[in-house]
Formats: structure tokens, C-alpha cells, sequence
């Protein structure tokens, strides 16, 4: 979706904060909110993609503004919410009765120290042929799909070059809808020059890892 | 199976604007105690995370990577063959390490990691990131003038060297491989090691200071 979260070439956002503290927590509440996300039972129709999609979905005022794992709780909350295991009330109430919607049971504090190993893939065997082929040109698609989706608006329909291809991985767009789909991933390497007009000139690039539905020939 | 229908959470993500206390760690509590309440989460699970997240999951782990692709090589090819699986060598996968790629410095070549639609980051070798990798200034600034977001870190390109911008669209993620300072020959592992900075594997530092760390 062309939401508040697509920054990348944005102007305007000002100095970078190089003097934060290197601890990774700066409040408790951080820390905590991390930790419970990890271990919480969840429902079975989540996914990376749909938080990642819930979470592009929140005021655009609150995504620029609210602390980053604050987001991630009012994302966790509308999840909760939406896929029926909590009411609004309930949670801002801090109180509710186990919910008729199944979950997965709470994680142990002894299941930690293997949860903390544990690998999740996304590439997956598929029969779709790579349409391209390392060195090969391409376009990436002019507009963006109204749902979740990886494209970023700064490289749309802009010229770039595959470096990497890495087979077929599960296409986010689809993922976030509860489908099961997998395409053919690839890195393309645009000029800077091809992207920001103040970048004529330079050698530099930027290099995104886009799935072959976003790519057509140049 | 719930309908994935965008405008109702966004009706929600409204409600709950309006009902949720404001102060985060007031929501977090929360949170927290819905959870308990519906038998969705043990507490003690919680303190166990944020131990492991606090104190044995950070950028010292990266850093020990970094150490060892210097002095092994046939550990430096694996590393850049496949991250993901040369980092279970040392026991480092997990949270977002099984499409880990490894980019690496050069005296003409400097690499920086960014993800501009989210927060993607190679948690499993460099801990939970910063908050500003997190924030709309480096995410929207980094791939249209990198050369102007390292000069803020402190970093001056010598002439001559290319850039290149990773934005983490995907699962994969970019681990950055500073160049081995000089003077460093016959170093061990693990003094090498305490020379890697988490920035230099995020790609905001380039040069690693063989004394104490840079003063901004």
C-alpha cells in the first residue's frame, strides 16, 4: 500500500540520532514488550506479513510519532482484536476470560533457550520458472498493489540490474492474506543516479530484494 | 480463518488510540495482564526473553563472526557462500538468521544496511537494532544520500569508493564486514573481535579505531 511506512528518499525528517546509548533496551517497558511478544500463544492465522501489514495500517500520525515497540503493541493489540481472541475493552481493561478463538499455548521459560535457535524459512520448493537471469535488466512495475507488498515507491519503475538471484520465496503480498504462494526472488542493483537526480554522476547503488511479480522486462 | 480486511484494522488500530491508556509502559501492563488473564502468556516466559535480549543476543556476537572471517579464510568463504549457515558453526542462528547475507568491505567498495519499509535487521548476530535505524530519518535518508548519513555518523568516504545501499525488502539480511584494520597482524580472535563495532556491521562506521572507540 502506498502507506506512511514507504520512507525510503523521503525529505524532510531532519538529523539522526548518532548519540543514542548503545544499551538495547532504554526503557523497561521495551524490553518487556519484546519478551511478550515472543512468548504470548498467538492464534493460527498470523503471520510476519500481516503484522507487518497492520502495522503500515496504523494512523500515519501515530507511525511517525508513537515510541517503535509501542507500535508494535497497538499492532499485536488490533490482531488480537480483529482475529477474535480479545476485545478492545478487555485490553484496555488489563482483564478477560480465555477467548473462544484457539491459540497456541504460552511458550515455557524452559522452551527459551531452543525458541531463542530456532530458524524460520522462507524460500520453498516451486516449479516457477525464473523469468530472469543474473545480469539481465529490468524495470521494476510503475505503481504498487493497494495491499501489503515490498516494492518501494522510490524504485518504481525505475531501470535496474539483477546480482543475485535466490529461488522461489514466499511472496509477502500473498502471505499477508493467509495464501500460501512463492516466487522467484531476486537482487536488483539500481544506479543511484538512475533514482535521485542529485546522485548524477556517482558510482553508488541501492540494492533491493524484489520478487518477480514486481519486475518486468525494461 | 479471519478475513485479512485492511479497513477494519484500521478501525481498530482507532478504537484503540482512543480507549489504550497513552503512556507505553502503562499500555504494555496492559497488555501483559489480558494475556495472563486469558491464559495466553507465563510471565516468567517474558523474563527469560528479556535476559536473552538484554545480556547473550547483541552485536558481540557479530563481532566474533567479523573476528573469525579475518583470521579463517575457509571460514570467510563459508561466511559469504551462506551466512545463514556458517554462523551455525559458532550456535548464532535464530530470529531471522536463515537468509543471512554477509557483504564485505573493500578498499573501493563500502556496504550500509538499511530496511525502509519496517525494522528488518540480522537480530540473530547484532541484537535488536537501534532505535534510529528504526526512525524515518535514517530509513528515508539513507538510500538517497548515504554519503550525507555517514558524514553525520562521523564517517568521511576516501574518494573514489562506491556505496552500496541494502534495503531489506525481503527475509534476507545483511551483515557488513568491515575491513580488517592494519596492525592487526597475529591478533587473536578475540582481541580482533572487541575492535568490531555494531555500527561497522550496520554499515555507519568504516574505519575500526585499533585504541578506544570514536568520540563524537
Amino acid at each position: 500500500m502506498d502507506g506512511i511506512h514507504d520512507l525510503g528518499g523521503r525529505q524532510g525528517f531532519g538529523l539522526i540520532d548518532v548519540d543514542e546509548p548503545e544499551q538495547p533496551f532504554h526503557h523497561p517497558w521495551e524490553a518487556r514488550l519484546l519478551g511478550l511478544v515472543r512468548a504470548m500463544g498467538r492464534p493460527g492465522d498470523w503471520s510476519i506479513d500481516w503484522f507487518r501489514h497492520c502495522r503500515e495500517l496504523i494512523d500515519p500520525v501515530d507511525y511517525l510519532t508513537r515510541p517503535y515497540y509501542d507500535q508494535w503493541l497497538q499492532t499485536y493489540a488490533a490482531m488480537m482484536v480483529k482475529s477474535g481472541v480479545a476485545t478492545v475493552a478487555e485490553i484496555a481493561a488489563g482483564t478477560g476470560k480465555p477467548s473462544a478463538v484457539p491459540t497456541s499455548p504460552p511458550m515455557k521459560p524452559a522452551d527459551v533457550d531452543s525458541a531463542k535457535r530456532a530458524v524460520v524459512r522462507f524460500d520453498r520448493d516451486s516449479r516457477a520458472a525464473a523469468a530472469f537471469k543474473v545480469g539481465d535488466a529490468v524495470r521494476a512495475k510503475g505503481h504498487g498493489a493497494s495491499g501489503h507488498t515490498r516494492l518501494p515507491a522510490y524504485v518504481r519503475g525505475r531501470r535496474g540490474d539483477i546480482v543475485a538471484y535466490h529461488g522461489a520465496h514466499v511472496l509477502p503480498d500473498a502471505n499477508a492474506l493467509g495464501e500460501a504462494t512463492a516466487e522467484p526472488l531476486y537482487t536488483v542493483a539500481f544506479a543511484a543516479a538512475e533514482l535521485w537526480p542529485e546522485a548524477a554522476g556517482r558510482r553508488d547503488s541501492v540494492r533491493l530484494d524484489l520478487w518477480q511479480s514486481y519486475l518486468d522486462r525494461p | 480463518m479471519t478475513k485479512h480486511d485492511p479497513a477494519a484494522i484500521q478501525a481498530i488500530h482507532r478504537e484503540l488510540h482512543e480507549h489504550l491508556p497513552s503512556d507505553s509502559a502503562l499500555r504494555v501492563k496492559a497488555l501483559e495482564s489480558v494475556l495472563v488473564a486469558k491464559g495466553m502468556l507465563d510471565p516468567e516466559a517474558v523474563d527469560r526473553w528479556v535476559e536473552v535480549y538484554s545480556e547473550e543476543i547483541g552485536p558481540k556476537r557479530g563481532a566474533r563472526v567479523v573476528a573469525r572471517a579475518w583470521v579463517e579464510p575457509a571460514f570467510r568463504a563459508r561466511l559469504l557462500e551462506d551466512a545463514g549457515k556458517a554462523i551455525e558453526d559458532i550456535g548464532f542462528e535464530g530470529w531471522a538468521s536463515a537468509h543471512l547475507k554477509a557483504v564485505e568491505n573493500t578498499g573501493v567498495i563500502h556496504n550500509i544496511v538499511v530496511c525502509t519499509l519496517c525494522s528488518c535487521y540480522p537480530i540473530a548476530v547484532l541484537g535488536v537494532p537501534p532505535t534510529w535505524y528504526k526512525s524515518a530519518p535514517y530509513r528515508a535518508r539513507v538510500v538517497r544520500d548515504p554519503v550525507g548519513v555517514l558524514d553525520e555518523f562521523g564517517v568521511r568516504l576516501p574518494e573514489g569508493v562506491e556505496v552500496r545501499v541494502w534495503d531489506s525488502t525481503a527475509e534476507l539480511r545483511y551483515l557488513v564486514v568491515p575491513q580488517r584494520p592494519a596492525g592487526t597482524e597475529g591478533w587473536s580472535l578475540e582481541r580482533l573481535a572487541r575492535l568490531v563495532t555494531r555500527d561497522a556491521m550496520i554499515g555507519t562506521e568504516r574505519d575500526l579505531p585499533l585504541g578506544p572507540g570514536k568520540a563524537r
